[in-house]
């Protein structure tokens, strides 16, 4: 008997998304993440060395290294580095050398500075031991793979999540489930698995498409343990959201909320070597390193996971009460 | 007139949507403040060492060129350098001279960089007594911060687009829709009083924003006035447009969403990989391009561009406001 009413639930759910195109927008942004990534970003997130510019009219640098260009004039100079202002300008043309350079962070222009000499000596080649698995490529895949997951999960994915919710709210479904003979939990659960299941599906073919069949293969189920958490959480909160507040245009500005402060502190901290002191205290850093420990092969705390699922069935308890009160208003 | 009251009435009576329009000058606010957050940490080296490995001029040398934390055990360095957000050098004492360790997933500046630092070491004396030249970096809009301004006043912006497709929707749901149609309104003057309300306070909301983040010559301010006052009407229009098209609050959600990142993904985009030519041209297409623009210029004081992009989004207004004319009055015929 359970078993049936729930099936017959989730299919009216299925249905109800594929009517509200949301399917079809999932897999539209999949299309627009899929050619962001092959067709701009890789090619974007390419930071060349320095540029060294040398002019050297006596040509007296002999030693000097092939990274170096030469220029005929200081004029050809001046116009190089105006153009390419991270470069730096080596004028040999005194008795002693001479470094021009654009002035930036202090700390880097020191290194620019001493870098550009550096390359006018003759040095044995030397490489820095590699540590770690990734080629800069590989990096870049996987961590705007798991950005773009990530602001799918927690920012596109809820705003569809509560349009459906506010739906069926508005429509007083809700409300007839409270003379249904099916179990109440099990309205909210085939809520659930159909999020679930489309979420995972998309985590899939992002995953895939994006990182790669080999690499994307290898951390794929790590990947999906931590889609199932984000998927599961932002869910519960979608539907607490519907079940409280009291129309679509007031969870707007929940959504607002979350996408703008509780998201860029979040990809600041996790990506950029900007760290806040709070952070830590910071529900979605967790959940977001979660999801990008997953993508590098990084090891996940056990303590991690204990309290996601213990915050999944807090919610899940907070949304069952905020049902019965919603059935209970018929009353 | 009377219309516009009754309009204003029931925006003013709904908090949230007030908020809404809040929020843009609530980011701006924090931006403003956030100021004093060193962004230029982003493309500095960091260091990682053994404790008690390096001497310590050796430590001091290498904070000459960015901060060096230092790890108790080999495995806490080899974890710091792997870390993927993070560009961590891991540099230890090799005799007289040095060696480093990157994780092989850096961008080639910082490989580079590792890969040369032994030599640095080296001729650490002879560089010291060397002259360095600094100039004056000559752009102004150098920072993150130079982008974040204009994408946050673009969000303002929009936020008339968001309000009206709403307005509408919520008007369809209610069947408010079908008493407007034997209202004794002509399309033009239904259109007026919906465009104005989204009009008026997403222009407010980003003039707010602006004066909080720009400090314009009151020439400057005039264009930039021009700007904000066409393109929120422009975001007003495309959110008609968007109620108008969508049946359903799902499908507007929808639609709004793919308006909503057209509009910041166009102008980041062109402004970050630096579009030229014929693609430039066809990205004037978005309205929120032209304004992203002339936000840029005026803040780089380059008054010109600004008014040439005031133009093109004068255009962009009277061609979605003729469209949409057309397109109602067509309507009504077919309903007549």
């Amino acid at each position: 008997m359970m078993g049936k009413g729930f099936c017959a639930l989730f299919k009216k759910d299925c249905r109800m998304l594929a009517s509200g195109k949301f399917f079809l927008m999932a897999i539209g942004f999949l299309v627009l993440y899929t050619a962001y990534v092959n067709l701009g970003y890789i090619r974007f997130m390419q930071m060349e060395p320095y540029h060294v510019y040398l002019y050297d009219p006596e040509g007296t640098q002999t030693a000097k290294s092939t990274l170096v260009r030469n220029v005929s004039s200081m004029e050809e100079m001046n116009t190089a580095l105006l153009s390419d202002a991270n470069g730096v300008g080596l004028d040999a043309s005194g008795r002693d050398v001479q470094v021009v350079l654009y002035a930036g962070a202090k700390h880097i222009d020191r290194h620019r500075a001493d870098y550009a000499l550096s390359l006018l000596c003759a040095a044995d080649d030397y490489s820095p031991k590699i540590l770690g698995i990734n080629s800069p490529e590989q990096k870049a895949r996987k961590e705007i793979t798991c950005e773009l997951l990530f602001f799918e999960l927690a920012a596109v994915g809820f705003l569809g999540i509560a349009a459906v919710l506010f739906k069926e709210k508005g429509m007083g479904v809700i409300r007839v489930h409270a003379i249904l003979p099916l179990r109440k939990s099990e309205f909210l659960l085939s809520k659930l698995a159909v999020f679930l299941l489309s979420d995972v599906v998309f985590a899939v073919l992002l995953t895939l498409l994006n990182v790669g069949l080999a690499d994307g293969a290898a951390v794929l189920p790590t990947v999906l343990l931590q889609t199932m958490i984000l998927s599961l959480i932002m869910a519960l909160v979608g539907l607490l959201c519907a079940l409280l507040l009291k129309d679509f245009r007031q969870f707007t500005l929940a959504y607002l909320v979350i996408a703008i402060f509780a998201a860029t502190p979040v990809f600041l901290s996790a990506n950029t070597s900007v760290k806040f002191d709070w952070i830590d205290w910071h529900p979605f850093y967790h959940v977001y390193m979660g999801l990008k420990n997953a993508y590098f092969g990084a090891a996940i705390s056990p303590v991690y996971y204990i309290g996601s699922i213990g915050v999944i069935m807090v919610l899940f308890l907070a949304v069952q009460l905020a049902f019965h009160r919603e059935i209970g208003k018929e009353g | 007139m009377k219309g516009l009251k009754y309009q204003m009435k029931s925006v003013l009576r709904d908090k949230f949507c007030l908020m809404t329009f809040l929020l843009p000058v609530l980011v701006a606010v924090a931006l403003h403040f956030m100021g004093s957050i060193d962004m230029s940490s982003l493309g500095e080296l960091h260091f990682g060492v053994l404790e008690n490995d390096l001497p310590l001029q050796a430590v001091t040398w290498l904070e000459r060129y960015g901060p060096v934390t230092a790890y108790a055990t080999l495995d806490d360095l080899t974890a710091a350098v792997n870390e993927p957000s993070t560009n961590v050098i891991g540099v230890r004492m090799d005799g007289e001279s040095l060696k480093t360790a990157i994780a092989g997933d850096e961008l080639d500046i910082f490989q580079q960089a590792a890969a040369t630092l032994p030599t640095l070491y080296e001729q650490r004396n002879a560089a010291e007594q060397v002259e360095v030249l600094t100039l004056e970096r000559p752009d102004i809009l150098e920072s993150l911060q130079g982008i974040f301004i204009p994408a946050v006043l673009i969000v303002a912006m929009f936020m008339g687009c968001t309000f009206n497709a709403m307005n509408i929707i919520s008007e369809k749901e209610d069947g408010v829709a079908f008493v407007n149609e034997i209202l004794p309104m002509t399309p033009s003057q239904y259109i007026l009083q919906k465009v104005v309300v989204g009009f008026l306070f997403g222009s407010l909301s980003s003039i707010i924003t602006a004066a909080i983040c720009f400090h314009l010559s009151w020439k400057n301010f005039g264009i930039m006035l021009a700007l904000i006052a066409l393109s929120s009407f422009v975001a007003a229009m495309i959110g008609l447009f968007t109620g108008k098209l969508s049946d359903g609050l799902m499908t507007g959600v929808v639609y709004i969403k793919i308006v909503m990142l057209l509009f910041l993904a166009v102008p980041l985009v062109c402004a970050l990989v630096g579009v030229s030519g014929p693609i430039a041209v066809v990205c004037n297409i978005v309205p929120s391009q032209p304004a992203f623009e002339g936000i840029m210029a005026l803040s780089a004081g380059n008054a010109g561009a600004a008014v040439k992009d005031v133009g093109i989004l004068a255009v962009h207004c009277i061609t979605w406001f003729a469209l949409y004319v057309l397109i109602s009055a067509r309507r009504k015929v077919q309903v007549a």
